[in-house]
């Protein structure tokens, strides 16, 4: 939104596709409006929403805004194609602006797969979009401070909570003080999600993660387990804690598929999102005219990913030249320096979210990873043990990745595992190929294509 | 630096290098073999084809290598001591035409299957279309079809060849690239990536890219490069239960036991590019939904591109070149479903020299020089 709100300013022609039915993404997801509008985040976020949000829709009438919309390849000669609807379309714009987002990753445990085990992310969506509680006994397991926050709100919504479970105390963050003193504004709300809780009463489990989900048809309960520094579980502090609802989060994952495709160069880092592109402070990728921004740049956040939609917005309307120049710098220099402290307050949220490799040993042989052709982590482990190191030549042995999801689910669970069994992460991301979504063939015969320049 | 030696050097591990160095290795213990490749595990065409064997072809060697590859197939798991079995599925080839100068053509072939013992029969248009009610009726006029056709996972064959070479000390290697080749005496010197490799006899396996080491000595052969690409789509009830070839649609079809349906369209072009090209699908789609109406609605999975070759008479390329010990195995684009045939004919050339098989002499390199070519009728092939 902040890049297109900015694309616009410069007199651009600015064309927004948009998977979702209205605009919001992940963080500023908005409910239908029919629903009622009571909200369960600190108002200081709601703030934030409402005011990015009518900033855009200040713009909305001058730009081509494509709700429920999905792109499902982006090609190297700078095509963009999109299905929305029963049709399909190409677009070929001047610039290109990636800006995707994150995935939530999970650690595939003994059971995870069970009906009523869920992303944390993905409760709190329905939570913000639907204003629907997915389980009125939840336990909430991850690191980081998403597992905090969910639990809060589903408590303001009525719901009840069995016990947080959380990899890393959040007050890891302490020994990033200046950090935290530059981001205190983010910090208070995150303290009054924490009081949320603890008034509650809810257990917090620290260092705790779950072993095993327990259940016939569905999830009945959850068995967690304290593990050290290494990751490895700590014998004898096994608990079983009954629940209708287990929400996890172990991090997040770039949805950098696309800006792949266009050939960018890619890096891996798995503590801000995996595999990502390479770009520079105007969010250019090593492509001409392919940009990225946001979390699906490297997870850095809301307040930074706003931040960086000015910028980025700003550097596409402009030609390479004028990005170089001076002038911009000195034009946004107060936005770069927003994003500077932001990102600095960044800093102190990564110490929690980092996964020791050893707590992949929750994988056992038998817990399904990737879910779409059910390969078993066991098949994983023979395969690479018989020398099949890469993503695309694990695919080609055990078919993971080939499914429904093409790997969104599953290959950062894969590196990892690989990682832990060989000392070392696959350097390549499985080859992205069309399709990043299915479409049928009506919808591609029924193509649009834009007119030639 | 001193180089490695080896007996053979069998360089590309598709199909045909691996079942080459398999043959090799079970004909004669103690050969040393090297099987080199400079991708990683299926990369090449053999990982990226439609995945089906046929023995409906008009011409005689093309019927006799598949009729020998098929046997094979049916007792991979055995012969290989793969327990796992490479997914073998007979549900028949249905061959389609759309035209009367099609039918002929398939009609023609028939004739020629049936003198080899191929269980194949002519279908009317009706007949196809209540096999495969997805069909369209739309110009359909008739097609061949023998249930004995069918699928394999080429994965599997491939990791069961390579497990199968590993066990026979074959040495194969992944991301090994061979730049040059030069004579050494009698033998041969392969300038590699990290290091010299000295060989007595050098089997070229590169389908395509054989033309580009054969002219490091000096060699030349009529193979072009022709990309494919294929589409597969999301898992879905069966709607096709034979493989589906339309020779004028240029089309393949096969659906999965998984479900979903894999597509290959062919599209002249030139080129060794193994990415998606960006107008493919808009291109595919159309004619996909006037060849099999009945998948308009199925969601696309994820499109694929594959480099096959090609020769002049569509026939495979097998045999000794000019160069004493220098050996050739080009597929023309059927390199999976001949893989067992062409490996032991090609072992007992090179162990043996023996040349009795026919299939050397009419598909010999040194065709294109004196011969007539013959061309394959049955091809789906644009």
């Amino acid at each position: 939104m902040a890049a297109a709100i900015e694309g616009v300013r410069r007199g651009c022609r600015v064309t927004v596709i948009d998977e979702g039915p209205r605009p919001g993404g992940q963080i500023y997801r908005q409910a239908h409006p029919a629903l009622p509008g009571e909200e369960f985040a600190e108002p200081a976020e709601l703030d934030r929403k409402h005011r990015l949000l009518s900033a855009f829709q200040a713009v909305v009438e001058r730009i081509d805004y494509r709700a429920e919309a999905t792109v499902y390849a982006v090609f190297p000669n700078g095509e963009i194609h999109l299905a929305q609807g029963d049709r399909t379309e190409v677009l070929r714009p001047d610039a290109m602006i990636v800006a995707t987002g994150v995935r939530e990753q999970a650690i595939p445990f003994p059971g995870w797969t069970l009906p009523g085990v869920m992303f944390a992310g993905g409760a709190q969506s329905l939570l913000k979009a639907q204003r629907v509680l997915p389980g009125r006994n939840a336990v909430v397991a991850g690191c980081g401070p998403l597992p905090l926050v969910v639990a809060a709100q589903m408590l303001r919504a009525g719901g009840r909570v069995a016990a947080v479970a959380s990899l890393r105390s959040l007050r890891t963050m302490l020994r990033h003080p200046r950090s935290l003193w530059r981001g205190r504004s983010i910090l208070l709300e995150g303290l009054r999600y924490e009081r949320t809780v603890r008034r509650a009463g809810v257990p917090e489990l620290m260092g705790y993660v779950p072993v095993r989900a327990i259940g016939g048809e569905r999830l009945e309960a959850v068995a967690l387990a304290r593990v050290d520094r290494e990751g490895r579980v700590v014998p004898g502090t096994e608990r079983r804690i009954a629940c209708d609802l287990l929400a996890i989060n172990y991090g997040f994952v770039a949805n950098s598929e696309l800006v792949a495709m266009s050939g960018a160069e890619m890096r891996r880092d798995p503590l801000i999102g995996g595999w990502l592109p390479v770009t520079d402070d105007y969010g250019r990728t090593s492509v001409p005219g392919v940009f990225a921004a946001g979390d699906g740049a490297g997870l850095r956040g809301a307040l930074v990913a706003e931040c960086d939609g000015t910028i980025v917005g700003a550097a596409a309307s402009l030609s390479p030249t004028a990005v170089d120049g001076a002038a911009l710098r000195a034009e946004l220099a107060e936005t770069i320096a927003r994003r500077a402290r932001h990102l600095d307050f960044q800093q102190a949220v990564r110490a929690t979210l980092r996964l020791p490799i050893g707590i992949w040993r929750l994988v056992t042989d038998d817990t399904i990873v990737c879910r779409c052709e059910n390969v078993h982590s066991s098949e994983i482990r023979e395969a690479l043990e018989s020398g099949h190191r890469s993503l695309n030549a694990l695919k080609r042995n055990v078919r993971s990745g080939m499914g429904w999801c093409g790997g969104r689910t599953c290959l950062h669970a894969i590196a990892s595992l690989a990682e832990l069994a060989t000392g070392e992460a696959p350097s390549e991301m499985m080859t992205p190929r069309p399709m990043v979504r299915p479409v049928p063939f009506a919808a591609i015969a029924r193509q649009k294509k834009a007119a030639a320049e | 630096m001193t180089a490695e030696k080896f007996d053979v050097l069998i360089i590309g591990a598709g199909a045909y290098g691996l079942s080459c160095a398999w043959w090799m290795a079970k004909r004669r213990s103690g050969v040393r073999i090297l099987v080199v490749d400079e991708g990683e595990f299926a990369s090449g065409a053999s990982g990226r084809n439609g995945a089906g064997f046929r023995m409906q072809w008009g011409l005689d060697l093309n019927i006799r290598l598949c009729q020998e590859s098929t046997s094979f197939f049916e007792t991979a798991a055995e012969q290989l001591d793969y327990p796992r079995g490479i997914e073998l599925k007979q549900d028949g080839y249905l061959v389609l035409a759309h035209s009367e100068k099609a039918l002929t053509t398939l009609k023609g072939s028939l004739e020629v299957q049936h003198r080899y013992g191929v269980p194949s029969e002519l279908l009317s248009a009706d007949d196809c279309i209540k096999m495969v009610p997805a069909l369209g009726r739309n110009r359909l006029v008739g097609g061949t079809y023998c249930g004995k056709d069918g699928t394999i996972s080429p994965f599997l064959l491939l990791d069961s060849l390579l497990k199968a070479c590993r066990r026979e000390k074959v040495d194969v290697r992944y991301g090994t690239r061979v730049e040059r080749l030069e004579r050494n005496g009698g033998g041969f010197r392969a300038s590699v990536s990290n290091g010299p490799i000295e060989a007595d006899k050098i089997l070229l396996c590169t389908d395509w890219a054989v033309p580009e080491l054969l002219a490091s000595l000096g060699l030349s052969l009529p193979v072009k490069s022709l990309p494919k690409e294929a589409i597969v789509t999301v898992p879905c009830a069966p709607r096709v239960k034979p493989i589906l070839i339309s020779l004028e649609h240029h089309i393949s079809v096969n659906q999965v036991n998984r479900g979903s349906i894999v597509f290959v369209v062919s599209r002249a072009r030139d080129g060794k590019e193994i990415a998606s090209t960006p107008d493919f699908l808009a291109f595919a789609a159309p004619k996909i939904i006037d060849f099999l109406p009945g998948v308009a609605d199925v969601p696309v999975l994820r499109t694929w591109g594959g480099v096959s070759s090609l020769t002049p008479d569509m026939q495979p390329i097998l045999g000794e070149t000019e160069i004493e010990g220098l050996y050739v195995a080009v597929s023309s684009f059927r390199g999976l479903m001949t893989s067992p045939a062409v490996g032991r004919i090609m072992s007992a050339l090179i162990l043996e020299n023996d040349t009795n098989d026919p299939v050397l002499t009419k598909l010999s390199p040194r065709r294109f020089q004196t011969g007539e070519l013959i061309v394959e009728p049955l091809l789906n092939q644009e």
